[in-house]
């Protein structure tokens, strides 16, 4: 039983049907068989580890991603209250934001989505975050990595400033930076002196999951 | 040749005189180094309280986007004059300036459609307008919207006949104004929602989806007619289907939603002789062999930073498209050294321009684009875009 329900809840998520995805998520919930919660919270990221590869061969579309996304979002409100914090099961720590100026959330918001079913505890800082929010996060979290999100031209050098303080600071070699979004390229991120530009949240994922393990 | 039998002749994929140049000049920052203007500081302005309402008040007339459109429009004509193009496209919209909380500025744009832009500055104190969030979350916001906006679509219809009829008057005998009737179906459809929104829809709500875009369908028809009647000889629907990696949606998604909508664009814009070249960003090569079977004569951007090879693209539609784009605005028209933007321009021609059916271009406008550049990239294009082309 407690297979077959786990079974469902990945396949249900697959095939994108949230009602289902959620009727197996609230049988996992109630217990039934022996499912756990963190089964079913291990069900989920095996299912998003699928959407995400299915994303990055050209299998499936951004529409896809994002709404395996959604789906996956829903379920976890379901099972994350039933969760203990175990902080020894995290990957690592990773502070999100959008830089200061730019409001667009859409990449962040899919990138955190995978992160956390990946397994890392992620800290959101928002949309329009100014420097040194980002740098305070930095110096009280010690994230393994930091991931900054811009889709404006007129924003993308906020980037090099939030470089500049962690520099300043002392702090730069702690913390693994990794940058995407529209406005931003491979060039500009040599330039910037990021670790990492990505074109898609699920190679960020890939990206700061090879970190984790390269710890 | 003059400009028009050289854009005319190169869309009906025959080879002109040389290869044409079309400015995709829209951005103030652009404008203002190409014409020596210095930027009006619209965000400093709104940042005043006691100036902001009096702005707003000003602004929220439709006498004043009238006026504002085409003098934006004019200058970026200008430009393209001042450069040595061919065509430029144009761009109309009617905003609002309304507060907005959620805004940094404390007010923002709100668009007709139900989007909101943001307000900035770039660096040299030129506005930096940009799309930022949706207004119509729910199916009752949009309707309560759209009904309410009804006399709002019918001044935008109107409006964008009479601004390309007086850009056609003043312009049209020295450069090729590219019409543009609004913004695209797709991105009318999902954009005053959010994407987010937007893709649980298509899941779990598809007969409001179908509603939505058949609202904008239409809509976009008659504003196409509208352009169409200030004698335009080509326009140019903005609707961007790609990201960085491929389309935004599957294909065949695509194909159910938008198929029959963009076969009735090309329907009207071919009844009455005239030439449609579809604007979108992005990595969309999965999609081109659907833009030839919707009837696109051109497709523009072809954004290299999204992988989009000019040779790739001719060799999968042959000379079922017409090309127009690519040359990269992430470097090569920011800092690129003359040398490297002749190659750049000498490989387009190589990859593309035999036989006709290529228009040399930017693959963006781009606030950081140097109007030098643009022009050394002019220069190449007439000493290396002779036909026929021997490179």
């Amino acid at each position: 039983m407690s297979k077959e329900i786990l079974e469902q809840l990945k396949t249900s998520l697959l095939e994108l049907d949230m009602e289902a995805t959620l009727k197996a998520a609230n049988s996992a919930v109630k217990g039934e068989g022996t499912t756990t919660a963190q089964d079913a919270v291990n069900a989920v990221s095996d299912a998003l580890q699928v959407v995400g590869k299915r994303f990055q061969t050209g299998e499936w579309f951004l529409s896809e991603l994002v709404y395996a996304g959604e789906i996956a979002t829903e379920v976890m409100k379901l099972l994350s209250p039933l969760m203990k914090a175990d902080s020894s099961k995290s990957l690592g720590t990773v502070v999100v934001g959008t830089v200061a100026g730019d409001i667009h959330d859409l990449g962040k918001n899919i990138f955190i989505n995978y992160a956390r079913s990946a397994g890392f505890n992620v800290i959101d800082l928002g949309v329009d975050v100014p420097v040194p929010k980002f740098v305070n996060a930095v110096k009280e979290h010690k994230p393994l990595a930091l991931g900054i999100s811009c889709l404006l031209t007129s924003t993308d050098k906020e980037i090099g400033r939030v470089i500049e303080e962690l520099k300043r600071q002392k702090i730069r070699g702690s913390v693994k930076v990794i940058i995407g979004g529209a406005a931003l390229t491979e060039g500009f991120a040599r330039s910037a002196g990021v670790d990492a530009f990505v074109p898609d949240a699920v190679t960020g994922t890939d990206i700061v999951r090879k970190w984790s393990a390269s710890q | 040749m003059n400009f028009k039998e050289r854009i005319l002749t190169a869309m009906n994929h025959e080879e002109p005189d040389r290869v044409p140049v079309m400015g995709l000049i829209v951005d103030p920052a652009t404008v203002n180094k190409t014409l020596n203007k210095k930027p009006t500081d619209l965000v400093g302005m709104i940042k005043k309280p006691w100036l902001a309402p009096l702005i707003a008040r000003f602004m929220n007339t439709n006498r004043f986007w009238q006026s504002f459109y085409y003098s934006n429009t004019a200058g970026c004509l200008e430009s393209a004059l001042k450069l040595g193009f061919d065509a430029n496209w144009t761009i109309y919209a009617l905003m609002q300036l309304r507060k907005d909380t959620k805004s940094a500025l404390g007010w923002a744009w709100h668009d007709a459609y139900g989007r909101v832009w943001d307000l900035d500055t770039d660096e040299d104190g030129n506005t930096a307008v940009n799309y930022s969030r949706a207004l119509l979350e729910t199916e009752e916001q949009w309707e309560r919207w759209v009904e309410a906006k009804k006399p709002l679509f019918q001044t935008l219809t109107r409006n964008v006949e009479g601004f390309h009829k007086k850009l056609v008057k003043n312009y049209g005998d020295r450069i090729l104004p590219i019409g543009y009737a609004a913004p695209g179906i797709f991105e009318n459809s999902w954009q005053p929602m959010g994407f987010v929104n937007f893709t649980r829809f298509v899941y779990q709500k598809p007969d409001f989806v179908k509603k939505v875009i058949s609202f904008h369908t239409d809509h976009y028809l008659k504003n196409l007619e509208a352009v169409m009647k200030s004698g335009v000889e080509v326009v140019l629907g903005g609707d961007d289907f790609g990201q960085k990696t491929g389309p935004m949606l599957r294909p065949e998604l695509i194909e159910k939603l938008f198929g029959e909508s963009y076969r009735r664009v090309t329907d009207l814009v071919h009844k009455q002789k005239k030439k449609y070249i579809h604007h979108s960003c992005g990595n969309i090569y999965q999609l081109l062999d659907r833009f030839v079977a919707w009837g696109f004569d051109g497709i523009i951007t072809l954004e290299p930073t999204a992988g989009m090879d000019l040779g790739k693209v001719r060799q999968q539609v042959g000379h079922k498209l017409v090309l127009i784009g690519n040359m990269d605005v992430s470097y090569l028209l920011v800092r690129g050294s003359r040398e490297e933007i002749e190659e750049a321009v000498k490989k387009a021609l190589r990859d593309a321009a035999r036989g006709g059916g290529y228009i040399l271009s930017s693959s963006h406008s781009h606030p950081l684009v140097d109007p030098a550049r643009l022009g050394w990239m002019v220069e190449a294009a007439h000493k290396y875009g002779k036909y026929p082309i021997s490179l």
